[in-house]
């Protein structure tokens, strides 16, 4: 079976907090109508959100920038890509760490200064894939993977 | 008492908007430093100010009665005094005192800003969509666009015709152009403080132009139009509830472009 996207979503916002819960609800009534459950598309809304709220808060610097979702859905899961102007370095280098921060109590109680804030804990917890990429003019793309709770390979409760 | 600090700095992006950066509690005891603060703002010439409220732990009634005197010394000088960043605690408790009916309640200090633009220099914000060209996917794309109207400032009655022009234009999109793999529908979304305007575009089905091609024109030549007829009530309803209304047609598809202007 071929394992292409059946469909294809993208939306630019202004780099503004207040466009992102009618961006979150338009994600979710997408889910809703590809037939993926209610719950699927609130914690889809939640990755959202997260997402979006950290790709204003730390990526949209100037007046005028804008951030970039691309929702691909496939049958049993869907993968976002959520691209923003970049921002400062020393947010990229905390969003980068906040990525690649394995969830384990060794580093949460090492002291580390932590993600707190980013809520990338939230959506590591909701997802099963998160990676990001930061291009030469600081463009930063942050890639999350949810599958639906029933196609999971541990099929552990999502 | 906990020590109250007031930081003032001009906005970066407009150097006429004063930035009022508040930290600690704001109790009894600030009034009298809340007050200064907004002395040396208008003898600074500033109008408006954002009160950044982000690290604000508490406001009592005396502060918040405060900063309504402060506010009123504004707006007698047509200016305004907003709130931004408000922990969550702090806003539910100003809303429960009907604070949010005085102040304008921001998410952060950018967003206050983007509003204050939009409010007094009319700066437009655009939003693109790109969707399959399925019906389904069109009740999410209307109700998007109302969210986004309201979320705008403006009423219901805009919202709703907003929804339904976008509703008809991405209808006849998906009916007139090629089926999802073929293309997707593109629309754009400019917004002002008086004015929204919609662009949808689309790839045509070449079997189909012809058809879309007569129920336009007889839009534009209404003597085409006969009662029995049933096409084009989509479109002639999109042209009765907007101000400006054209379809361009090109080889690679169609155009619709819609201005609604803002009535309430």
């Amino acid at each position: 079976m071929p394992d292409g996207p059946l469909h294809r979503i993208r939306i630019k916002f202004p780099g503004d907090l207040e466009y992102i819960p009618a961006v979150r609800k338009y994600v979710s009534e997408i889910l809703i109508v590809n037939r993926f459950t209610p719950k699927f598309a609130f914690r889809t809304e939640i990755i959202v959100d997260e997402i979006c709220n950290n790709a204003v808060t730390y990526g949209c610097v100037s007046g005028d920038s804008s951030v970039e979702i691309a929702c691909l859905i496939y049958e049993d899961r869907i993968e976002f890509q959520v691209k923003d102007a970049g921002g400062l370095k020393e947010d990229i280098a905390r969003l980068r760490e906040a990525v690649e921060a394995e969830v384990s109590a060794e580093k949460k109680t090492a002291g580390k200064p932590s993600a707190a804030g980013l809520g990338l804990e939230i959506v590591r917890l909701l997802s099963e894939e998160i990676d990001m990429e930061v291009d030469d003019n600081n463009l930063t793309s942050i890639r999350v993977v949810r599958r639906k709770e029933d196609s999971s390979k541990t099929g552990a409760a999502r | 008492m906990a020590k109250v600090e007031i930081e003032f700095t001009p906005s970066k992006e407009s150097p006429e908007v004063a930035i009022l950066t508040f930290s600690g509690e704001l109790d009894s005891g600030s009034i009298a430093q809340i007050g200064r603060s907004f002395d040396l703002m208008l003898e600074g010439n500033y109008l408006f100010a954002v009160a950044d409220m982000a690290r604000v732990t508490l406001i009592s009634s005396a502060a918040l009665g405060e900063l309504m005197g402060c506010r009123t010394r504004l707006l007698e000088r047509g200016g305004d005094l907003v709130f931004a960043g408000l922990g969550i605690g702090i806003r539910e408790k100003l809303t429960a005192m009907d604070a949010n009916k005085v102040f304008k309640f921001f998410s952060d200090v950018r967003s206050a800003m983007n509003a204050y633009n939009w409010e007094y220099h009319d700066r437009s914000e655009g939003l693109e969509l790109s969707f399959p060209s399925l019906l389904k996917f069109v009740p999410p794309v209307r109700q998007f666009a109302s969210r986004i109207a309201r979320q705008k400032g403006y009423g219901n009655r805009d919202s709703f015709r907003i929804e339904t022009i976008v509703d008809e234009i991405c209808n006849n999109a998906v009916e007139h152009g090629v089926e999802a793999d073929g293309g997707d529908i593109d629309l754009n979304m400019k917004i002002d403080r008086k004015k929204i305007e919609i662009k949808v575009s689309n790839t045509s089905d070449p079997d189909k132009i012809d058809s879309l091609k007569e129920i336009s024109k007889s839009l534009f030549v209404p003597q085409m139009l006969t009662e029995e007829s049933k096409r084009g009530r989509g479109l002639a309803l999109v042209k009765m509830l907007s101000n400006d209304f054209e379809i361009e047609y090109s080889d690679i598809g169609t155009c619709v472009h819609v201005t609604k202007l803002r009535e309430e």
